[in-house]
């Protein structure tokens, strides 16, 4: 039914979300998102919203329950390995990984296939975010933005059907930031990914351009815009 | 950090000085009192010319060449060994609550002398030990011991066994005390979930992401136990061959013996054991560079699974062999240090008897008493001497020097066989009469650098602010000191007593060569038993040589909550 309906369009549907905590109701969630459009999730420390993006990628810590299911284009993956959810995440810190190149970062995320074929992808990937001739750089050797910038090509490169993005720009500063967020934000809407954002800063959520859900600390959420 | 110039301030400034001292004086001095006679110069007999003799004489030894190898090979092939068990096990319970379960099984092993896990591995698989006897008759038929040569088989197999199951607990908790440290931990966590949201299957994830980056980490800890395990004494004496046993044992021989002749051999013998432990970890360097080499693409090469399901098999496979091995090994030496009449193939004893433990304690209390009182003197001086010095570096705001750093571990990366017979000869012409003294001394060497070890996180991550506070209300450096910092450091400090006295019981060269002989302690003891008639005699030494350190751990944890529990 719900899986037939929506097979064709990307999308992300939390459905009948119940997060709790030791037996405490923490965040109730019904909510579905569409290929390019960014729902926001907002709150303070403690009202859920990291446990949220864990329960997103099938990683909820054992101290925590949850019910309801998630479709991912129409397939419930609730019960999926996280591994096999092709969910990228996408963090405050890039987490670059210190032992490969900016290449080798990109190319770990990508599929399998053809050495050059994947080379000559990566190359015009950088080449797109402003990156151009720094394959080989270590990432120690690249500045914030650029491994903010890094870290989003190895998520999309990775060809996720839905992304995460956990604070994605709380560490950069004010220029770069917002440079950082449209180049994001292009992206989504390019690829046409279903995104779901946490974040504590109001700016974000309004350059996201989507739906917003203040989380509080006592439960139930509550929809500001 | 300007400071009053007060006698406690003194005294803080000059330790650092006091403590290199105490570590290059005696290596390097213990090295030259080898590499002297290695080289022909012996006045004691005479020799005062200087020459290859004892290198001719030493290659000319019958089974040389195995000696070599056994060394070399047995301590290659227990490190490789332990160190791909460890990475199997974190890699398969990365993440799952079975690792804390199986660090806290492992744990307690590493307290476990060596010569201890020897014997206890001894007894679980000479013909007629526990192994054997669980499986016959009615698996093997076997109605008498079978006739295979384990112990000390001509391979140095149980040379490798003993060696490995030692060193796995020590390289596990190595690592997980890295994964333990706060940034460190959090970033190769996060790494791993990039790479598990990226699609790789968690055991891929762990080998691609998170080896890469703690070997870094582990890299000193296994070169020191590559460095060590090429060099010991125990475990081969009691687990390896006798005909021709590793080089090490040879050389303690050789040094033992009566004829003072073949100390020119042995001390061309320790010349070619640190031969012989620089090649290892050359070795180990091209190992790495060919590892690193061959990996390049398949890091990168985006394969997501590679059979991590059999090798999460194969682990839970070799933990579970691997926890039973040693659970049967103590039970084994605890069934032998009560069994009376206990013949072959029977599981269990016939009869139970406290006769050995009784007859035991009689004998061991003065090896009891010298292991206590040098453990403790070693100790004092050794947690004296580390405060002192970490005082000292919050003195002068910056931490140690990366070359004192590694003087501090020098006597852990030298073979302790190359430079304790330098040492005996140093002692001898400062004509040291005093073996107390000079055992304390010489234990000194080993314990310092994990008293060290253990100390210094816990003194460098003391909040500054408390003394700032303190020496704002007028209080001087020295009270600051014993009544600020050392309470407040109660717990670390009682742990790395602990561990100080824990190193100090288990030496078993340094006791014997010091001391000249005339020293007993539980260890010595231990080891002299090991290879005797009464296999009961020696259960009860190893288990006491376990108890020990075992009773210091449980009252370095136990106190700080009884006399420091929160009140109200």
């Amino acid at each position: 039914m719900k899986s037939t309906l929506t097979q064709k369009i990307p999308s992300l549907n939390i459905s009948h979300l119940q997060l709790k905590q030791q037996g405490t109701s923490l965040l109730s969630l019904n909510e579905e998102v569409k290929g390019g459009e960014v729902l926001t999730i907002m709150g303070p420390s403690g009202s859920g919203k990291s446990t949220l993006l864990n329960w997103l990628v099938g990683m909820l810590p054992s101290d925590f329950t949850a019910t309801g299911e998630l479709y991912l284009n129409g397939q419930d993956i609730t019960n999926t390995a996280s591994h096999l959810r092709h969910i990228g995440l996408l963090y405050q810190d890039p987490l670059l990984f210190p032992h490969l190149t900016v290449a080798g970062n990109i190319a770990f995320a990508m599929p399998k296939g053809d050495k050059q074929t994947r080379q000559d992808e990566i190359s015009e990937a950088l080449n797109q975010v402003g990156l151009a001739g720094m394959e080989k750089r270590c990432p120690q050797q690249l500045s914030g933005g650029q491994q903010a910038r890094v870290a989003l090509l190895r998520v999309l490169l990775s060809k996720p059907k839905a992304i995460l993005l956990d604070e994605p720009f709380s560490k950069l500063d004010s220029q770069l930031r917002q440079e950082t967020r449209q180049l994001v934000f292009e992206q989504i809407q390019r690829y046409s990914l279903p995104a779901v954002m946490v974040t504590h800063d109001q700016s974000d959520a309004l350059a996201a351009q989507g739906k917003v859900i203040t989380l509080d600390t006592v439960s139930l959420n509550e929809v500001a815009s | 950090m300007i400071v009053a110039n007060t006698l406690f301030t003194r005294v803080v400034r000059n330790s650092p000085y006091l403590l290199i001292a105490l570590l290059v004086v005696p290596v390097l001095g213990g090295l030259l009192g080898v590499l002297l006679p290695a080289f022909g110069w012996f006045p004691a007999l005479g020799a005062h010319e200087f020459g290859l003799f004892g290198f001719v004489q030493l290659f000319q030894t019958p089974g040389i060449e195995r000696m070599v190898l056994l060394s070399f090979g047995t301590s290659l092939v227990s490190t490789l060994l332990a160190f791909i068990i460890t990475i199997l096990i974190l890699a398969s319970y990365f993440n799952s609550p079975w690792l804390k379960r199986i660090q806290r099984l492992l744990g307690p092993i590493l307290v476990i002398p060596h010569a201890a896990a020897a014997i206890a591995i001894g007894f679980l698989i000479t013909p007629s030990g526990f192994l054997s006897r669980l499986v016959s008759p009615w698996l093997t038929g076997w109605d008498t011991p079978p006739d295979w040569l384990l112990p000390h088989d001509p391979y140095g197999l149980s040379i490798i066994f003993g060696l490995t199951l030692k060193e796995l607990p020590f390289l596990l908790l190595i690592a997980l005390g890295v994964l333990a440290q706060p940034e460190i931990g959090k970033t190769l966590r996060a790494q791993h979930k990039v790479a598990s949201s990226l699609g790789y299957c968690p055991m891929t994830g762990f080998f691609k992401v998170i080896l890469p980056s703690l070997y870094g980490y582990m890299r000193l800890p296994l070169l020191a136990v590559l460095a060590y395990s090429s060099a010991s004494v125990e475990i081969p004496l009691i687990l390896g061959p006798n005909t021709p046993p590793t080089l090490a044992v040879a050389i303690m021989q050789w040094f033992s013996d009566v004829d003072l002749s073949l100390r020119i051999k042995a001390s061309s013998g320790a010349i070619l054991q640190i031969v012989i432990t620089l090649s290892l970890l050359g070795s180990w360097w091209l190992l790495e560079l060919l590892v690193k080499k061959c990996s390049a693409a398949f890091l990168i090469n985006g394969e997501r699974e590679h059979g991590g399901m059999l090798i999460k098999r194969l682990t839970d496979m070799i933990t579970v062999a691997m926890l039973t091995i040693i659970g049967l090994a103590l039970v084994a030496m605890v069934l032998w240090s009560f069994a009376g009449f206990w013949s072959y193939p029977d599981i269990l004893p016939q009869q139970l008897v406290s006769l050995h433990w009784t007859s035991a304690l009689l004998q061991m209390q003065t090896p009891l008493f010298n292991t206590l009182v040098i453990a403790i003197s070693t100790t004092l001086i050794a947690i004296a001497l580390t405060l002192l010095v970490l005082e000292a570096e919050q003195q002068n705001t910056k931490t140690i020097s990366a070359i004192s750093g590694f003087i501090i571990y020098l006597p852990l990366l030298i073979p302790s066989i190359a430079f304790l017979f330098g040492i005996v000869w140093l002692f001898e012409q400062v004509n040291s009469q005093h073996a107390y003294v000079n055992v304390v001394f010489s234990h000194l060497l080993f314990v310092l650098p994990y008293v060290f070890l253990s100390l210094a996180n816990s003194y460098r991550r003391l909040d500054p602010r408390f003394s700032s506070v303190a020496a704002s209300l007028g209080v001087p450096p020295s009270k600051i000191f014993w009544q600020l910092k050392l309470p407040l450091l109660i717990s670390p400090i009682l742990i790395a007593s602990a561990l100080g006295l824990a190193i100090s019981f288990s030496q078993y060269l340094p006791t014997l060569l010091s001391g000249a002989g005339r020293i007993n302690t539980i260890t010595t003891e231990a080891v002299t038993l090991a290879n005797g008639a009464s296999r009961r005699t020696s259960a009860v030494y190893a288990l006491m040589q376990m108890l020990l350190p075992a009773l210091f751990f449980i009252l370095a944890w136990a106190v700080p909550k009884f006399f420091f529990r929160k009140r109200g």
